[in-house]
């Protein structure tokens, strides 16, 4: 153990409420971060993650084809070139990209979905609803679809053209459950029966109130669109390489790819502005810990000025009186954010078991937290740096005292 | 022979003060001390004896002149050379005791030794302890520091300036916030241990029994060296 080290153990532990006081603010500061962090950030993975089971990483949409007006000059501001193009609605050739985009590694799966707009009706419920046909197989391997079941059986759907399933608050609306009864109204005003196989919750209301999966021919015969998808979407190894691989397969396969990013980009900035707001508002706390422990260790000098004249005569450097105070700042950082850090795990675990039942943009019964362990070394770090930055100037202070003025002054 | 010179100094000059308090505190100081001799500085109180024992000590940086460490001039050194030869080759002593008030009589011998670092922890103990032996306090070692007496912390300093056996010891009115008593009993063992382990010792004293007792006596006045004789050539100190 260096001399520094020792005496800034000495002086540190002799003053326990300084300690104290000091710690506690470093403690608070870790544990709060870590658990705001883990809620915002909690309720944001969980709806990326639901988002992304339920509607892949990646789409592959309408086709396009750029819209030649060579005549015309580009207004001055005018920008992108989703403007000079012209969609169709559709996938013109599914299968053909499917087996291209297969063959990029980044691709684990994908699903074709034809989707449309119908009027479901149950008893005497009716609701707008959005008709996903999909290839069960493709789109179990491709989605969620096996673990987001709350009710009834995968098979049953897959080995029935006629069997759909439906979204659990869609379930409730229509007061349906499995093996009840639904009609789906097609274009030409005709009702299709469909036996409802299973019920699926996503856990993102727009989904759950909204969504009836049913095989892609019959909603293709239903929906009578000449068309076999709409869409494809897809499940990647990475999904933060999806802008990169949306941007290739726009290039090459001339069809509109959107990126869950892209996708969901409002919704992803509220939860991004949250967790901003929090962060900003507990790094507050833990600077006033900082400044705490500024307070500390500043009047922690103002005490110690007779020790450090002692010291200095004694041969010690100005540098080593540095260090005691620099010591006595890093310890407390250290001390802090260890315990700072296992009271955020508990605070956060305790969060997890109060009950919220929400039933809006999302579906929880608790509170949802991430465990993530950026959020204990961003708060470790946040905390150093605090604490250095409180213990800088105290130190440099303790450091220039010319050790003679004390003395003469102790006469 | 000649004898071997500890300490030095010459033509000293230090100011103190800014602008209208400007003090001209010594006003070329020069003095020796050889190894085993105990030096007194004395004269009335703003002379320059302190002023001179921190310089000498390497704690302050003159105006103007030289310090030497027997052959060695280090007032050119910088901060960091000149807190290792404070740390090895000088002790002080102060009035107030200055011990640290957090660490035991023990531990408050050791900080010298630490800073040093040529014993390991043991050795530092025995060395604390067989010091603290020889100031009569080898049963107080592990009281803390605020719990001793003034003169028995004022033992305990004379311990730890010993702690590096240091050549120089430089004692700031020792004895000056001690009793008769406690005092002499102060002033003999630093005496015995300057001429039994060979050091040199200057203290600067306002107390003329210790002063006629010293082997060299230097009076001083408004920051000269006035006189300077050996023990018993002098008129009586008042």
């Amino acid at each position: 153990m260096t001399p520094p080290l020792y005496i800034a153990l000495r002086f540190l532990t002799h003053r326990k409420r300084a300690l104290l006081l000091s710690l506690s603010g470093v403690v608070f500061g870790v544990a709060i971060f870590i658990c705001t962090q883990a809620q915002t950030q909690g309720f944001s993975r969980y709806f990326i993650e639901s988002n992304i089971g339920s509607n892949g990483a990646l789409v592959v949409r309408s086709r396009f084809r750029p819209r030649y007006e060579p005549l015309m000059v580009a207004a001055k501001n005018s920008k992108g070139t989703t403007s000079r193009r012209v969609y169709f609605e559709g996938i013109t050739n599914p299968n053909e990209i499917m087996r291209v985009s297969r063959q990029f590694p980044d691709v684990i799966s994908c699903s074709p979905i034809l989707r449309g707009t119908v009027s479901a009706r149950a008893g005497f419920e009716n609701a707008t609803v959005d008709l996903y046909g999909i290839d069960p197989a493709l789109h179990a391997q491709t989605t969620d679809i096996l673990r987001q079941l709350i009710d009834g059986n995968f098979d049953d759907f897959r080995n029935n053209t006629s069997a759909i399933i439906i979204g659990s608050r869609l379930a409730e609306l229509l007061q349906t459950s499995v093996g009840d009864t639904v009609q789906l109204l097609a274009p030409n005003g005709e009702y299709w029966r469909f036996n409802v196989a299973a019920i699926a919750r996503a856990g993102i209301g727009s989904i759950d109130s909204t969504r009836i999966y049913s095989h892609a021919k019959i909603a293709q015969a239903l929906l009578q669109q000449p068309s076999g998808a709409s869409m494809i979407i897809y499940k990647l190894r990475d999904r933060n390489r999806a802008p990169v691989l949306a941007s290739r397969f726009e290039t090459l396969f001339q069809h509109n790819a959107l990126s869950w990013q892209e996708r969901e980009e409002s919704t992803l900035q509220l939860f991004l502005t949250l967790r901003m707001s929090v962060a900003i508002t507990v790094s507050l706390i833990i600077l006033l810990a900082g400044f705490g422990i500024f307070n500390v260790l500043t009047m922690s000098v103002l005490a110690k000025i007779k020790e450090i004249a002692i010291l200095r005569s004694m041969g010690y450097r100005r540098r080593d009186i540095s260090a005691i105070f620099l010591w006595q700042g890093a310890l407390i950082a250290a001390a802090g954010s260890v315990l700072g850090c296992l009271l955020g795990a508990l605070m956060t675990w305790g969060v997890s078991h109060i009950p919220i039942r929400l039933r809006g943009l999302l579906y929880t019964n608790y509170f949802l937290v991430t465990w993530d362990w950026h959020h204990y070394a961003f708060a470790t770090l946040l905390a150093l740096l605090a604490v250095f930055i409180a213990s800088y100037v105290p130190a440099r202070r303790a450091a220039e005292l010319p050790p003679v003025v004390t003395i003469r002054g102790s006469r | 022979m000649s004898a071997q010179i500890s300490l030095s100094c010459d033509r000293l000059e230090r100011y103190l003060g800014e602008e209208e308090e400007r003090v001209h505190a010594l006003r070329g100081v020069s003095l020796e001390i050889e190894t085993g001799s105990v030096h007194a500085v004395v004269g009335p109180s703003g002379c320059g004896k302190s002023s001179l024992l921190y310089i000498l000590g390497l704690l302050d940086i003159p105006d103007a002149g030289r310090v030497s460490i027997e052959t060695e001039t280090v007032s050119h050194l910088s901060d960091d050379e000149l807190a290792q030869k404070r740390n090895k080759f000088i002790g002080f002593i102060f009035q107030f005791h200055f011990l640290m008030e957090d660490f035991t009589a023990q531990e408050n011998v050791m900080i010298p030794m630490r800073k040093l670092g040529e014993l390991s922890d043991a050795q530092m103990r025995d060395r604390a302890a067989e010091l603290l032996d020889g100031v009569g306090l080898g049963d107080k070692l592990r009281r803390p520091s605020r719990h001793l007496s003034g003169g028995e912390q004022q033992r305990v300093a004379i311990a730890r300036a010993l702690a590096n056996d240091p050549r120089v010891i430089l004692a700031d009115e020792p004895t000056g916030n001690l009793d008769t008593a406690n005092s002499e009993r102060a002033f003999e063992l630093l005496q015995n241990l300057v001429h039994e382990r060979g050091k040199a010792l200057l203290l600067a004293t306002h107390n003329p029994a210790i002063a006629e007792a010293c082997d060299w006596i230097h009076e001083m006045k408004d920051g000269y060296i006035v006189a300077s004789h050996p023990r018993g050539t002098q008129r009586s100190i008042s």
